[in-house]
């Protein structure tokens, strides 16, 4: 009996609270953010010499629009990995700042698990937010969804991530997790949550072309904060019943979501981005605070001694797009190492720096390696790689960064017979390649989908049938291993933590000849 | 493997490739470094490490 009066109770409650927002009028706003990788700082972006973003100045503006109406502050995920201020701290520092801001959501973006699982349960329990993710399984950290209350209206917010984080983040950061798919899964949540609130909000780490089939198929959700995609929305779009929204990246906008409910429907919406214009003294100086104690910590993470070289490391670029290079083959060999792979091939272009003897700091890396590549190992017959060392040495007059350092190969080449006939002699593990053999390749993002025409791994790319994660390995009938969340200079530097002392040496495996 | 269609011409990329590895597989990430932008099929701007989906179709102009 006792039981029953406090169900009765529970159940007058709950009417009495959903009741307080019918034939009211209600107005909230949703404000919004997404792919931030922890850009903290005005930047400029590529083709352009305008400097945008600034997450201070966004910071600022949150707290402006606060104050007009009761306002939730969403992130549709890829917040913790990145930028170099996102990752020398493995995300702690967006983290916190996320807290400074008073985040009310996030979901997991694939970018989430690039540091490990263990790792991304630390940062969710440093949170002062629940951090959601309805479609993964095996991380009791994330939430599915919670219920938010403002000015009478509840909201649902059920968070859902791309079905494709096995493929886009090294399998070890993922092991035991699954991931399902988010259009089940939000059904699910739909029927479960729709009558115990007014409003539901999908906050949507599968980007935007997906949004629109998820609003498409699933009916009952009344808006989709979406990620992933990178995608500018300037104004919300409506598919269906669905407004969906997005804030393009890296904080460059803030987006404003106006919403009118009326008997526990919207009635009214509106919305835009407010795009992020770096203007000194308009700074939130809380956020600025953080961004300033994570610079000074930038500065020793970036001056720490990683290890030893015992002699010079040869990064010159006159010497790099033109010879084997002792630099040059201790990349490639870490690519070959880490992936497992027969050989690597990288560009000599890759690398932009040399490192003295002795002591080598993180900046050095940073310095010598500073692009954002990744390591990708693909399947390649003979013929394929031998294709691609003709090419890299096609350029060699121009001193162009096509030419190739290797590893696990050695070959001779003539620069002085026309391009496209100058290799000679490829032997694989000290034995003369096969040209109709697959042997494995490491090489990086940039050459694998044909940077500096490099069209071979291509080719391969474009042959090949779909891959999946087995056994937490990567199998395909081409790929092997491709590891996105992991910058190759990061690579570089945990290789050089491990080994302590280094000494690569020029070896021979590239031979000019007359 | 992944087929995304840019300018309306098909090319292939890895799964979890982004706009960007796009762009160097079709040669026009210059274009963008010249002030030209990607926009997805319903003119919206994209950037460059946005992720891709199976069949997306992206425009540089």
């Amino acid at each position: 009996m006792k039981r029953l009066s406090i169900v009765l109770l529970y159940a007058l409650l709950f009417l009495f609270s959903l009741s307080f927002a019918y034939g009211e009028q209600a107005e909230i706003r949703i404000l919004h953010v997404n792919d931030f990788h922890g850009f903290a700082e005005p930047y400029k972006p590529f083709g352009s010499n305008e400097r945008v973003g600034g997450i201070a100045y966004l910071g600022a503006k949150v707290e402006e629009l606060r104050r007009e109406r009761p306002s939730l502050l969403l992130s549709a995920g890829d917040m913790i990995q990145g930028n170099n201020w996102a990752n020398l701290f493995q995300g702690e520092s967006v983290v916190e700042l996320m807290n400074g801001m008073r985040f009310d959501a996030m979901v997991v973006g694939n970018h989430e698990f690039d540091f490990g699982p263990e790792v991304l349960k630390r940062r969710v329990l440093e949170a002062n937010f629940p951090v959601l993710g309805a479609n993964v399984e095996g991380l009791k950290i994330l939430t599915p969804y919670i219920i938010k209350e403002l000015r009478g209206v509840k909201i649902a917010i059920i968070g859902l991530v791309t079905e494709d984080v096995p493929i886009s983040t090294h399998p070890r950061n993922i092991s035991g997790i699954k991931f399902f798919s988010p259009m089940d899964t939000v059904e699910k949540y739909v029927k479960e949550l729709k009558n115990k609130t007014h409003m539901i909000v999908v906050l949507s780490h599968i980007g935007h072309a997906v949004d629109r089939i998820l609003a498409e198929k699933v009916k009952g959700i009344d808006v989709i904060v979406g990620g992933h995609s990178h995608t500018k929305v300037t104004k919300p779009v409506k598919v269906g019943d669905t407004i969906i929204v997005q804030a393009w990246e890296y904080g460059r906008a803030l987006g404003l979501l106006d919403l009118t409910s009326r008997d526990g429907k919207i009635v009214r919406f509106e919305g835009y981005l407010e795009e992020t214009k770096p203007k000194i003294g308009k700074e939130d100086q809380k956020v600025l605070a953080i961004i300033e104690k994570y610079e000074q910590k930038m500065d020793s993470v970036l001056n720490r001694e990683v290890g030893e070289a015992d002699g010079d490391l040869d990064g010159e670029r006159s010497n790099v797009r033109k010879k084997e290079t002792n630099f040059g083959n201790f990349v490639a060999d870490i690519l070959k190492d880490v992936s497992k792979a027969d050989v690597a091939i990288i560009n000599g272009g890759g690398i932009r720096a040399s490192i003295k003897k002795g002591e080598i700091r993180v900046k050095e890396i940073y310095t010598a390696l500073p692009f954002d590549n990744y390591i990708v190992a693909i399947k390649l017959t003979g013929r394929q790689i031998r294709e691609a060392l003709e090419h890299g040495v096609s350029g060699i007059e121009e001193e162009d960064g096509r030419f190739p350092q290797v590893s696990g190969l050695t070959f001779k080449y003539s620069p002085f017979e026309k391009r496209g006939s100058r290799v000679r002699e490829v032997l694989v593990a000290g034995r003369p390649i096969d040209l109709g053999k697959e042997y494995i390749v490491a090489t990086h993002d940039f050459l694998a989908v044909g940077g500096d025409g490099y069209k071979a791994f291509g080719e391969a790319i474009k042959t090949s049938r779909d891959f999946s994660v087995i056994g937490g390995m990567i199998k395909g009938e081409k790929v092997v291993y491709s590891d996105s969340g992991r910058w190759l200079r990061d690579v570089v530097v945990e290789y050089i933590k491990e080994k302590g002392r280094i000494a690569p040496k020029v070896e021979g495996r590239i031979k000019e000849i007359r | 493997m992944m087929k995304v269609f840019i300018n309306d011409k098909s090319f292939h990329v890895l799964p979890g490739m982004t706009v960007k590895h796009a762009l160097i597989r079709a040669g026009l990430l210059k274009e963008i470094e010249d002030s030209k932008k990607v926009y997805d099929e319903w003119g919206n701007e994209v950037g460059l490490e946005g992720a891709l989906s199976e069949g997306i179709k992206i425009y540089v102009r």
